[in-house]
Order: C-alpha cells, then sequence, then structure tokens
C-alpha cells in the first residue's frame, strides 16, 4: 500500500506545533478554523486537509444553508473527499439532541432515507462522499438487518466511500462479545477509501472501553495493519483524536506508529 | 409508529432521564435498560463536557490564578447527583450545571488577583442557559425571523437575556485567550449586555442600552411597531433600525399570529 497517506485531526491548540513538525500527511478537519487562529493560513498552505465536519444527518435531507456550508467547506480545504456519519442524534423536532455519535435503527426505512439523501448530497459535491461507520453500544429490537449488511446495501446502491472506523469497530465487537477480526470480515471492505485509528480507555460510565485521545494499543495497531490489507482503495489513514486534553507527543508518537505498522 | 418515530423515542430515552424511568418507555422494551442508562450517562457526561470547555473557556484561561478547571465538576459526586434528573439541552439542567461550574471556580477563587470573576462566571452561565432549548435543524424555507409584513408584530424570543455587569467585560475577554503573564485587567463600569440565540443555536451578544432594553421589553408580539415605538421613545424607522439588529441577533422575531 504505498500511497497510503498517514495523518491526523487539526486540533487548534496545537497549531504552532503542526505547523513546525514533519511526518504528517494530512489533517481532517473536525470545525471550521476559527477566525483569530494564528496558525491556520500556514496549516492550509502546508497540509492536505479531509472535511470531517459535521454537515448535518443524513436520516433527513440537507437544507439548502447546509449544503451551501458543506460545498464552501470543502473548497476552502481544497478537501479530495468530504466524510459524514451514519448517525440519527436528534430529533425530528429538534427536541432533544445526543450531540455524540449514535446510529440509525438497521431497517429499510432508513436505508431508503441515507440513500437517498447521501445521493442528493453527493450530486451538490464537487468531490466525492465518504461515510462513516457509527458504534452502537446496545442492540435495539427495531433493527431489522446487520449493521455490515445495511451497509453494503447502502454502498451498493449508492456509489459513496467507506470511512471505516476501525476503533468502532472494535468497540462493537467487545461489547458483543465476538473477536474483532471477526466482526470486521463482515464488513464491506471493498469500499473503503479512509480508515480512523485511536486509543480507547475505561470509561466509568459504560463500565468498559471507549475512544479517548490517547496513543493506539499494539492491539489496535495490529487491527489496523489487517484491516488495511483487506481494503484494496484505501488511500489514507488518520490518527482520529479531537480534544483540548490531547498533546502533541501523543499524536506525533500516534502518528509515527501508525505509519511503523502499516 | 415509522421507524423514524422510533428512532426519536431512542434518542429522547438516551437524553431525557426522567423518561427513562417512565412506564412509556420501559414498557417498549426496545433495549436492555442497563446498558440504555449506561450509555445515557455517558452521553451527559459528554454533552456537558463540551458546553463547558466552549463556554467557560475564560475561566478555564484564569485557572492557573483560580486553581479550578471548570471540567472537573462533571468527575465530582454534585454532577453524578444531576444525573437522574438531567434532560439534555434543557435550559432547567444548563442552569444547574452552569451553576456547579460557578461554585467550583469561586471556591478557589482569588479576588484580589481576579476583581471581576463573578462577572465573569455570570456571562458565562448565561451563554451556556441562553444555547439551551430546541433549535431548528434543517430550514423548512419559512424564512422565520424575517423582517415581517402584514401587521406582523415583533416578539422577545424566549430564552433571551439581559445581563448587568460591574465590569466592561466584553473589553477584557480576547486578552484572557491570549498569552499574559499578569491577569488582563478590566475596567470597572457597569455594562448591560444581552445574550441571546438564533433559531439554528448560534449565541450572540451585543451590548446594550436603556432603548434597546425597553423595545425588547415590550416586544410581546401583541403590540405594533407604532405601540412599541410610542412605549420605547422612539420614530418608527429609528425602532425599525433597532428592530433589525435584534432580528440579527436573535433576540426577536415577529410573530404572524399563524
Amino acid at each position: 500500500m504505498p500511497d497510503l497517506q498517514v495523518g491526523a485531526f487539526y486540533n487548534p491548540h496545537l497549531g504552532a506545533e503542526l505547523v513546525a513538525t514533519s511526518g504528517i500527511d494530512h489533517l481532517a478537519m473536525a470545525d471550521p478554523p476559527a477566525a483569530a487562529d494564528p496558525h491556520w493560513p500556514a496549516i492550509r498552505e502546508r497540509y492536505t486537509l479531509l472535511l470531517h465536519d459535521y454537515l448535518g444527518q443524513l436520516s433527513e435531507p440537507l437544507d439548502e444553508r447546509s449544503i451551501r456550508r458543506a460545498r464552501d467547506l470543502a473548497a476552502l480545504y481544497r478537501s479530495p473527499w468530504v466524510a459524514e456519519h451514519f448517525q440519527c442524534l436528534h430529533t425530528e423536532d429538534g427536541t432533544y439532541n445526543l450531540n455524540y455519535v449514535f446510529p440509525p435503527l438497521y431497517t429499510e426505512e432508513f436505508l431508503g432515507r441515507f440513500t437517498t439523501n447521501a445521493m442528493a448530497l453527493q450530486a451538490r459535491l464537487d468531490q466525492p462522499l465518504v461515510m462513516e461507520n457509527i458504534p452502537g453500544f446496545f442492540d435495539v429490537r427495531a433493527s431489522r438487518m446487520p449493521e455490515p449488511v445495511w451497509l453494503q446495501r447502502f454502498f451498493e446502491a449508492t456509489g459513496v466511500g467507506f470511512l471505516l472506523d476501525l476503533p468502532h469497530v472494535w468497540l462493537e465487537a467487545h461489547y458483543r462479545g465476538i473477536k474483532a477480526e471477526r466482526w470486521l470480515a463482515q464488513f464491506p471492505l471493498e469500499h473503503v477509501i479512509e480508515l480512523h485509528v485511536a486509543g480507547v480507555e475505561e470509561d466509568r460510565d459504560l463500565q468498559g472501553p471507549w475512544i479517548a485521545p490517547t496513543e493506539p494499543s499494539d492491539e489496535m495497531l495490529a487491527f489496523m495493519a489487517d484491516a488495511v490489507a483487506r481494503c484494496p482503495r484505501a488511500r489514507a489513514v488518520t490518527f482520529d483524536a479531537f480534544s483540548p486534553s490531547l498533546s502533541m507527543d501523543v499524536l506525533r508518537r500516534s502518528v509515527d506508529r501508525i505509519r511503523a505498522a502499516l | 409508529m415509522n421507524d423514524r418515530a422510533v428512532q426519536d423515542l431512542l434518542i429522547r430515552a438516551l437524553a431525557d432521564a426522567p423518561y427513562r424511568e417512565s412506564p412509556e418507555w420501559r414498557s417498549r422494551a426496545l433495549a436492555d435498560p442497563e446498558r440504555v442508562e449506561r450509555f445515557a450517562r455517558f452521553l451527559a457526561r459528554h454533552f456537558y463536557y463540551e458546553r463547558i470547555v466552549h463556554f467557560f473557556k475564560y475561566s478555564r484561561a484564569l485557572g492557573r490564578i483560580t486553581g479550578r478547571q471548570p471540567a472537573a465538576v462533571l468527575s465530582g459526586p454534585a454532577f453524578d447527583a444531576l444525573l437522574p434528573t438531567a434532560v439534555l439541552g434543557s435550559r432547567a439542567t444548563a442552569q444547574a450545571v452552569a451553576g456547579l461550574v460557578a461554585a467550583c471556580v469561586r471556591e478557589g477563587e482569588s479576588p484580589t488577583q481576579v476583581p471581576y470573576l463573578n462577572d465573569l462566571l455570570r456571562y458565562e452561565a448565561a451563554m451556556m442557559v441562553v444555547e439551551a432549548g430546541a433549535r431548528v435543524w434543517t430550514d423548512a424555507g419559512k424564512g422565520d425571523g424575517g423582517r415581517g409584513t402584514g401587521g406582523a408584530t415583533p416578539e422577545i424570543v424566549e430564552g433571551t437575556v439581559f445581563l448587568d455587569l460591574a465590569y466592561d467585560l466584553p473589553a477584557v475577554l480576547p486578552q484572557l485567550l491570549k498569552p499574559w503573564t499578569a491577569v488582563p485587567k478590566a475596567v470597572e463600569r457597569p455594562t448591560r449586555l444581552l445574550v441571546a440565540r438564533s433559531q439554528h443555536g448560534r449565541v450572540a451578544v451585543a451590548r446594550s442600552d436603556d432603548t434597546v432594553a425597553a423595545v425588547v421589553q415590550l416586544a410581546d408580539g401583541k403590540r405594533t411597531l407604532e405601540q412599541l415605538a410610542a412605549g420605547a421613545g422612539l420614530a418608527v424607522p429609528q425602532l425599525e433600525e433597532t428592530l433589525k439588529g435584534l432580528v440579527d441577533l436573535g433576540a426577536v422575531r415577529f410573530w404572524t399570529g399563524s
């Protein structure tokens, strides 16, 4: 996989160090740059930037304002592709909002909604759209098909790319009590364009592991190497950590260790 | 009930602790209640971590003086005690969490070094509380919030607040986020701010005066422009200019009575 790019997320509090460092191929942008960010012009000049903002949940059609924002950000970043998530985290009436990852029900209705709305968004973008898998912490009885089957059907229907978040797969396997490699094998890896890798730590609410702004373990890196070998279209691996508590040392070491493990 | 409506029930259950305890939710048996509760608590901590980091960033910058980091409250027993009644995104829960943060930072207060700390905490808490509430995620193209025509009357948007401070806080806030050795000073001068939120959730702050305050307080959705102008002591063109700024800020909208 000689052309695989290895990068991280842009964390504005590390802006000065990211401008000065080398060996990081790209930065994913989770938020637009702040107007007062003194490092943004150099970051934009220096790096390939990947649009990874929240654009909207594709269980509903994106409105014109959201599409314009997505187009403007993609143009600003000169992003090679645009990412969104398989998530449905606020109610239709706007009353409740979880503000964090939560997947849709894996049903025909939601497959139709995401397929239609992703294709409508793709038609308005100048870059390819990729969609990221979102982990479930618990099974919902109203889901009607396994997540990998639902994803396979989505990607086949839309031609959209797959942003494979490996810790999400690893966590789901953990909470299902199955081996991560066995769970991963069911996902449609032939559609993967980008992979996310991250560290996990024990969370006291979940009473188990969850993604944290820490280095990926050796186990996670081995899982990544195995996954990448099965993703023939993969173009980039991104260390997925975006937090004010992330240190440059952790970011730097994580990128180096990802590169070494590939 | 379609699948989208079922998804809304799940989202509500994760966001709304009292609803999770209700027979209505429990009788649906959609998921393992113990797993749902663990994930809901995890989401609550994450939800308010993001807001504390954002809205209390100035207190965070003063952490080396106060000895307190605002987000530390999330790992304390007082936050745990809130969880059984928490409703993510509600004003009541935002008020309660902001109160915990302010109390935590005040405990480490060094009043001689940061004389405006009390104002600062009130400002940050107000921002967090104003941000709470239902929002519009997808525009339906109705253009709510426009200038209004055909007899539309201006109305204060729920949640809009005035903040009367002893110090000129807006002048010092940008300095707090830059590198400093001595604590940036604020001028002691009565300052009135208007804090409002757009329908999409953007919180904005503007300096206010007695005229603006009068307009906002009289904008009840019933008074006409002429009545409002008379009450605020403004000519109608002046009132229209003031209202334009207030609509842009999110403090006032036009009520069409539909």
